[in-house]
């Protein structure tokens, strides 16, 4: 699974960024690998990956797509992206509490039918899609080893009550205790994120947490090293490079 | 009916750093946005067309690149876009500014209502509404969180520290809007697409008739005489999602986590 950037909200060189959007979409699906669109990370904003493939004429040919959604919507919108995936062929989702914004709506309990919850998370919007949409998506969760262990479990317990069919880590450099142990005992695939910037120090910024302090990372020989340790879990690659790692990851 | 929105591009809240010897605030190489208030003002304005009609006009004084907030502005659903642009606006304080918009204001033709949004994120003055109001001498509400048409005028909720007012305003008015008001709406694709080619009106002050003794520094009443800087201490912030108990613990866990406890 490769991540691509959605373009960000803005009238600036707009057709350009479209064009590259869909040359990097293209180049994705055409290499063989499934394109994952991203939902206002981080909270920025971001254009919709199913209005961008709906306006671009991109297809999602055999499940080569997924499309992450988060909490951060208005029901209406909600609901369209759901539809419109379910009609596209975009049938994997990746279901996400995601990062808010002050522009951002925020999906309350009654707009997906639950009233026995303060809030909103993935696990109400993976219950509320399961329910909905029955078998029609290939539900997945994020898992963050970087988290309270006790905490990061019993969250990822629920998500599974819910009904995910597969999980993906956050982006793992080498090896990690938690992955590990997930890897042993999850009966559903698990996706091992491989963070491929040259610059660790925005992943410890993402997550909140200091990672690794070396100067030099390499993220092709880390995820070589990821293959090795973790030689059965597909991966899912965030941050890829374009133009200097794309053709080299195709090779592989 | 015409609603006119008065829009600002300001510098990215996060962003801001002033000019130690000049005290102005640094613009160049500094992301600029939409003044978030703005985003109400607009939505206000564009929910009044959708339930009565009206042609929405989005307004900002700025250097050239201003132009990408009234994009924004298209995109969001304003019908048309004017940017006021000359040099010489440059070093206009909130008064010489609400001049320079009520020359704009008279250009355009009969304008009914003006809606600007409470105050801009940089300056901070909330002045320009009351400016507007005072150059066209309208009536104008401030601090307003709720708008409805109503005859051949309108009824405002004006917030108070203690209550609110409910105010019946005949038009032409001025409003300034809280962020309470509404809940402005993400554009799409296809008004960003749209706005893209979108044509802009560029004015400048002989465009709209200004009397160059009321613009720019020579007709700003007020001057800067000195700023101070707040030295604001660093802080990590993580928002906890899901139930109340689940927070408190998530936040035991965090805090036993990075040390604290």
């Amino acid at each position: 699974m490769i991540e691509i950037p959605m373009p960000k909200h803005s009238c600036e060189k707009l057709s350009f960024r479209l064009e590259r959007f869909a040359e990097r979409f293209r180049k994705t699906v055409d290499a063989g690998f499934c394109a994952c669109l991203t939902d206002n990370a981080m909270g920025s904003l971001t254009f919709q990956g199913h209005e961008v493939m709906r306006e671009l004429s991109l297809s999602a040919p055999g499940g080569q797509v997924m499309i992450h959604l988060n909490t951060f919507h208005s029901r209406s919108e909600f609901m369209e992206i759901l539809d419109t995936c379910a009609e596209m062929n975009v049938r994997t989702l990746l279901v996400i509490s995601g990062d808010g914004s002050a522009r951002l709506p925020k999906l309350r309990p009654s707009d997906i039918g639950m009233n026995n919850c303060e809030t909103v998370t993935s696990v109400e919007l993976l219950r509320f899609i399961r329910h909905a949409y029955g078998d029609t998506f290939q539900l997945g969760a994020a898992f963050n080893q970087y988290e309270p262990p006790e905490h990061e479990r019993e969250k990822l317990a629920r998500k599974l009550d819910a009904g995910i069919d597969f999980v993906i880590t956050q982006p793992v450099i080498g090896s990690h205790p938690e992955v590990d142990r997930l890897r042993d005992t999850l009966k559903i695939p698990l996706y091992v994120e491989a963070w491929m910037s040259p610059k660790i120090q925005l992943l410890s910024d993402c997550i909140g947490y200091q990672i690794s302090d070396c100067d030099d990372f390499d993220p092709l020989k880390t995820l070589n090293c990821l293959h090795e340790n973790y030689p059965d879990s597909p991966k899912y690659l965030a941050l890829v490079n374009f133009s200097t790692q794309f053709d080299v990851l195709k090779e592989r | 009916m015409k609603i006119a929105v008065c829009i600002k591009q300001v510098p990215m809240a996060s962003d801001v750093k002033t000019d130690p010897v000049t005290k102005q605030l640094i613009r160049e190489g500094i992301e600029s946005v939409m003044n978030p208030f703005d985003y109400y003002a607009l939505e206000s304005a564009i929910r009044i067309r959708e339930e009565n009609g009206a042609e929405v006009i989005a307004l900002s004084m700025g250097p050239p690149k201003a132009e990408a907030v009234l994009r924004e502005a298209v995109a969001m659903g304003a019908d048309r876009a004017i940017l006021l642009s000359d040099r010489r606006f440059a070093g206009s304080d909130t008064w010489a500014t609400s001049y320079i918009l009520k020359q704009a204001l008279l250009k355009i033709g009969v304008v009914d209502l003006v809606i600007c949004g409470k105050q801009a994120l940089d300056g901070d003055t909330a002045q320009i509404a009351p400016g507007i109001a005072a150059q066209l001498n309208c009536v104008q509400a401030t601090g307003v969180g709720e708008i409805s048409l109503s005859g051949s005028g309108l009824v405002v909720k004006r917030l108070k520290d203690r209550g609110y007012d409910r105010l019946r305003l005949s038009l032409p008015a001025v409003l300034a809007v809280n962020k309470g008001v509404n809940v402005p709406r993400v554009p799409r694709l296809k008004g960003y697409l749209k706005a893209a080619e979108a044509q802009m009106t560029v004015w400048n002050a002989d465009d709209i008739g200004a009397d160059y003794s009321l613009i720019g520094l020579n007709g700003s009443p007020t001057r800067v005489v000195s700023t101070e800087m707040v030295q604001l201490r660093r802080r990590d912030t993580k928002i906890f999602t899901g139930t109340a108990g689940d927070a408190g613990r998530y936040l035991m866990s965090v805090l036993s986590l990075k040390g604290v406890l």
